[in-house]
């Protein structure tokens, strides 16, 4: 049976022997300079045992299973007929806060139907005079993801944090991203009467991603994923936004490079039906 | 023959102090910031070494001036 050698723990552990051994040596003769030796080499052999290489999966196999996933939800939605806008719904319109589900209406022009509605289409997604269908994004588990590394869930962090703590997380933590601009905008338009008053909120953001790039590319050809429910990481971003801001989000219009590395989004806080 | 280990506490400081700077350098060269890198490591852990031998490096430093300021007086 061949036994698979963990080549870092094994540098490690040999330069920490002979770190060790060498030690040994110059305490018996108080001779400095093995002493200096040997002690360089036990702080690396600690060093390299500690830092260990990660798993790394190879990016053509990332692309080609998540692209089959998305063509095939492309797929069934097409089948079904669902021509809708997409909605990533908030918790309030879940039954479990920590799952997350998008809502697609049957009609082009279909709105957002009230949480309790939501919660029993969840509960019963068969049922006949359904006027949606609830589907999980393919950005819930990056969602997931980002959560971890945040080290809290979405739902504390609200709107006006977010900005900072998304972008750092996405380059530095989970480096699916080599840069990332968040930038939200808040437009007061005012009718004649005070209760006329709404509130158009935009969330825009620009991002760079060599690993989804090709991800990215093959979305744009899916008319039900592309400027709907998005790519994985657009997907991951309008969770995000609607966990921190507790309000449905849609995907308004997206723009994909040619080699799908650079994408600019612009997000959508949906106006919720009043009860 | 008594066995002594022949290094003081400078002598270690000074090994910390290269080891710190090499972690420190590396952490940052290997930053995503900096670009995409092809090496297979974790780099959080890297930068966690970097600061904790950058840290040992300033305690003993810190020891040092104590000894200083406490052994004149």
């Amino acid at each position: 049976m061949r036994t698979s050698v963990n080549s870092p723990r094994a540098i490690g552990l040999i330069l920490l022997l002979l770190g060790a051994a060498g030690l040994l040596v110059a305490i018996i003769y108080s001779s400095s300079v093995p002493a200096l030796i040997s002690l360089g080499l036990i702080f690396w052999g600690i060093i390299i045992s500690y830092i260990q290489s990660e798993e790394y999966v190879k990016k053509t196999i990332l692309n080609s299973t998540s692209t089959t996933l998305l063509t095939a939800l492309d797929e069934t939605l097409r089948s079904l007929d669902y021509r809708g806008k997409a909605i990533y719904l908030p918790p309030k319109y879940l039954n479990d806060p920590q799952s997350t589900k998008v809502y697609i209406p049957k009609l082009q022009n279909g709105t957002l139907p009230s949480p309790d509605a939501t919660q029993k289409l969840e509960m019963q997604p068969t049922q006949k005079d359904a006027q949606g269908i609830l589907v999980t994004p393919p950005g819930a588990e990056l969602a997931r993801l980002l959560e971890t590394e945040l080290g809290t869930s979405l739902l504390r962090i609200g709107l006006k944090d977010l900005p900072q703590r998304l972008p750092k997380t996405l380059i530095e933590n989970l480096e699916i991203v080599t840069n990332c601009d968040i930038q939200t905008s808040t437009n007061s338009i005012t009718g004649k009467s005070p209760d006329a008053q709404t509130s158009q909120n935009a969330i825009f953001v620009k991002f760079n991603t060599p690993i989804y790039k090709d991800t990215c590319k093959r979305a744009t050809q899916l008319s039900t994923i592309y400027s709907n429910i998005g790519c994985p990481l657009s997907s991951a971003l309008a969770i995000a936004f609607a966990k921190a801001t507790g309000k449905p989000i849609t995907i308004k219009t997206q723009s994909t490079s040619e080699d799908g590395s650079t994408n600019e989004t612009e997000f959508a806080i949906v106006e919720e039906p009043t009860t | 023959m008594n066995p002594v280990f022949p290094l003081n506490l400078w002598d270690v400081s000074l090994i910390l102090a290269v080891t710190a700077i090499i972690l420190l350098v590396t952490s940052e060269i290997l930053s995503p910031y900096y670009g995409t890198t092809n090496l297979k490591i974790n780099k959080k852990r890297l930068k966690n070494s970097a600061i904790t031998t950058s840290i040992l490096f300033l305690v003993t430093v810190a020891i040092r001036i104590a000894t200083m300021i406490y052994g004149m007086s």
